[in-house]
């Protein structure tokens, strides 16, 4: 007994030793400097609640965070709608193919933010320009270069990036719904439709808290994409809170207050996790 | 009783990593004195992307001649990023030996670092003038690494084609006449506009408000480093010279890129006049040698007065020693930067290879290859250039204040009086 906890907590050492190193104490160097006029080298003044203060009056930052949070709100929908799709679509009995369905809409997933975010540039300024030369059509002018493009320039990228990987989630779900139970559905009269939102849904509501989850955040703390593709403009419209933080610590020099705003930011974002994981467990369906 | 021995074992575990670091070092410290004479490494931080190459073999012909001596260099990505970079290695402690200045802010930030270079003979070659971006109390801290000029630059075979003779425009007037008579002809000259500039990149809308900021500033950098304020004096002229952009300009403006600017656009006779400086000329040389020697040209912007034109020219970078280092580092780091600039090696190599317009004096007009950089050089000269006091606004100011606001203006969200307004609240704030 006694030998089993030291031996627990010798083997337990090394993690929480780089926990402590990389984690647990920027952690804590961050709140202080929060506090703090802090550019990068020296600390030049202890300002307390200062620079909390100063977030509400940042018209720039509160832009960004209400962006941020429609975009997140747009993308998660379109992810994790897209994500359902393709996940029934290749669960469906059609052999080898689904497999490499499977594979393809998996594969943005496995490109890098800058990257993805450079091809959809590329997509948006140059193709987009060919298709709208071709046919006329202007609603294919001029993306990127007003606010609105921007916004769903943006939300086409993520939602591109991040489907694939949220539909595996979903297929494996969708693969452990038992069989017995869609038989017994099928007997008991139910068209496709009802069989799929009141058997099938109910089912896999533990794959949307997993999914919504990580689409929520990943969506809040979206930067090289947001780099790549708009750079915050035109206008610093097409900012999100990310990249707003970057931009203050790293541009303006001003580490102390980007620190505040990360703080903040980190707050919102545990919070409106919290929230939705405990929305959605409460409608986990228990087998 | 656990935690004791928990705590022994902790120490045990610390105390060998820290005797496996310090048994590392002493490997390495010997190994060194085998050879004799001892080898020097040099860290060397590049943020010039474009001149990596050339860079490279400089050393390599350095190191050469001088066996000794070892030089690393890092290459960060352009502007603001590798600034970043660069105070990311200072704060890790990893400093460099060498490394590159922005101006005078990044002068003063790394001051306790930067050594004196007064008694360098890279300094005293110097062109007058061009160590001022780099002085601190009359203390030079930095070596100018080369001259960059911007202005319009344009395609003079398509002025030509279009009527209008380059040479002749001397006025505000005959600039706006030129470019109604090409923008007229548009067709016949197979152009898709007049002006390509693109408003996308924050650094573009920076240089551009320099013509109109560095007389403000008294055309000094010290001046503009110290100011408290920007009032926009010659605001009005920047109004006319933005209006007339964005009328004759590619649309859409605000999400043109350099990429398609400049190499799509106006490599291809696609567009007569550009905002960009002479380093453009590598990359048109990539795509068409012949650009650069017959159509390329610059022509100034007509700011204070009607009819004498300015283009901006000066350092923009410098070359920065780190005093704290070794002394035989900091000895090998200050011989190198003297060997690039001042031996005849490394003259030719700042000229032919780099294609740098040189700041230092004994270097021969003629071997400057190409037309436009020469100009820029004879523009220097004759007071044609106005300082680079675009680069002393103060930290993140253009590309979080002046670019996006100058968007708004260009997007039509707000009127110029805004734009002003704003910029000079923002300048004022962040000083």
């Amino acid at each position: 007994m006694n030998f089993s906890k030291r031996t627990y907590w010798l083997f337990l050492f090394p993690t929480l030793l780089a926990l402590l190193l990389v984690l647990i104490i920027p952690f804590g160097q961050g709140i202080y400097y929060s506090f703090t006029q802090y550019n990068g080298f020296e600390v030049s003044a202890f300002v307390g609640l200062d620079n909390y203060k100063n977030l509400f009056s940042d018209d720039q930052f509160v832009y960004s965070l209400w962006f941020t949070a429609g975009f997140s709100i747009a993308s998660v929908i379109g992810i994790n709608v897209i994500g359902l799709s393709l996940a029934m679509l290749v669960t469906q009995k059609l052999g080898r193919i689904s497999t490499l369905f499977r594979t393809v809409y998996f594969m943005p997933n496995l490109i890098g933010g800058i990257i993805l975010g450079f091809i959809w540039q590329f997509i948006f300024l140059k193709a987009f320009t060919g298709i709208a030369d071709l046919t006329g059509l202007d609603i294919f002018r001029g993306w990127l270069s007003d606010t609105e493009t921007g916004f769903w320039g943006l939300v086409i990228l993520f939602v591109w990036q991040m489907s694939g990987y949220i539909m595996v989630i979903y297929v494996s779900f969708l693969n452990n719904v038992p069989k017995e139970l869609m038989e017994a559905a099928t007997i008991d009269g139910a068209n496709i439709w009802q069989s799929f939102w009141k058997v099938k849904f109910p089912m896999i509501a533990p794959a949307f808290t997993i999914s919504l989850f990580l689409t929520l955040s990943n969506a809040f703390k979206v930067y090289d994409q947001n780099m790549a593709l708009t750079s915050g403009g035109p206008f610093g419209s097409t900012e999100m809170v990310t990249m707003n933080i970057y931009n203050t610590a790293f541009k303006v020099q001003e580490m102390g207050y980007a620190q505040a705003k990360a703080i903040l930011f980190l707050i919102i974002i545990t919070f409106i996790s919290v929230l939705q994981l405990y929305i959605t467990r409460k409608r986990e369906t228990e087998l | 009783m656990n935690i004791k021995k928990l705590w022994i074992g902790v120490i045990a575990l610390v105390t060998m990593m820290v005797l496996a670091a310090c048994s590392d070092e002493s490997d390495d410290s010997s190994s060194d004195n085998e050879q004799g004479e001892d080898e020097v490494t040099v860290e060397l931080f590049n943020i010039k992307v474009e001149t990596t190459d050339q860079l490279d073999s400089l050393i390599e012909d350095y190191e050469s001649e001088n066996e000794h001596v070892n030089i690393n260099v890092t290459t960060v990505g352009g502007g603001q990023d590798a600034s970043s970079a660069l105070q990311a290695k200072f704060s890790s402690g990893d400093e460099p030996s060498i490394f590159l200045l922005g101006g005078l802010s990044d002068t003063e930030k790394y001051s306790e670092y930067l050594l004196d270079v007064s008694d360098m003979e890279s300094a005293k070659t110097a062109i007058d003038g061009t160590l001022q971006g780099a002085t601190l109390d009359g203390t030079p801290y930095g070596i100018p690494l080369n001259i960059e000029g911007f202005g319009w630059m344009i395609n003079k075979d398509i002025f030509e084609r279009a009527g209008v003779d380059p040479s002749t425009i001397d006025s505000y007037d005959k600039f706006v006449e030129a470019v109604e008579t090409i923008d007229s002809q548009k067709e016949e000259l197979g152009i898709d506009s007049v002006f390509a500039f693109s408003a996308m990149e924050d650094w573009v809308v920076s240089q551009f408000s320099n013509h109109f900021t560095a007389p403000e500033f008294d055309n000094d950098v010290n001046v503009a480093y110290e100011a408290d304020e920007l009032q926009f004096e010659y605001g009005e002229r920047m109004k006319e010279y933005t209006d007339l952009i964005n009328q004759y300009n590619y649309q859409p403006i605000l999400s043109l890129d350099y990429g398609t600017s400049v190499e799509e656009l106006f490599a291809n006779d696609r567009t007569a006049i550009i905002h960009q400086g002479n380093w453009i000329v590598p990359s048109l040389n990539s795509i068409d040698e012949t650009f650069t020697q017959e159509k390329l040209g610059i022509l100034p912007l007509f700011t204070d007065s009607d009819d004498e034109g300015y283009i901006s020219a000066g350092p923009s970078w410098f070359w920065g020693i780190n005093k704290e280092k070794d002394d035989e580092v900091v000895e090998e780091s200050k011989k190198f930067i003297d060997w690039m600039y001042t031996s005849e090696k490394g003259k030719e190599l700042i000229v032919t290879d780099f294609k740098y317009v040189p700041a230092h004096e004994g270097y021969d007009i003629e071997s400057i290859t190409d037309p436009v950089s020469k100009e820029v050089y004879e523009m220097l000269l004759d007071d044609k250039g106005r300082v680079w006091a675009h680069n002393q606004y103060p930290d993140g100011f253009f590309s979080t204040a002046l670019f996006p606001e100058f968007q708004k203006y260009l997007g039509e969200k707000i009127t110029w009086e805004e734009f002003e307004k704003v910029a000079a609240e923002k300048f004022k704030e962040m000083r």
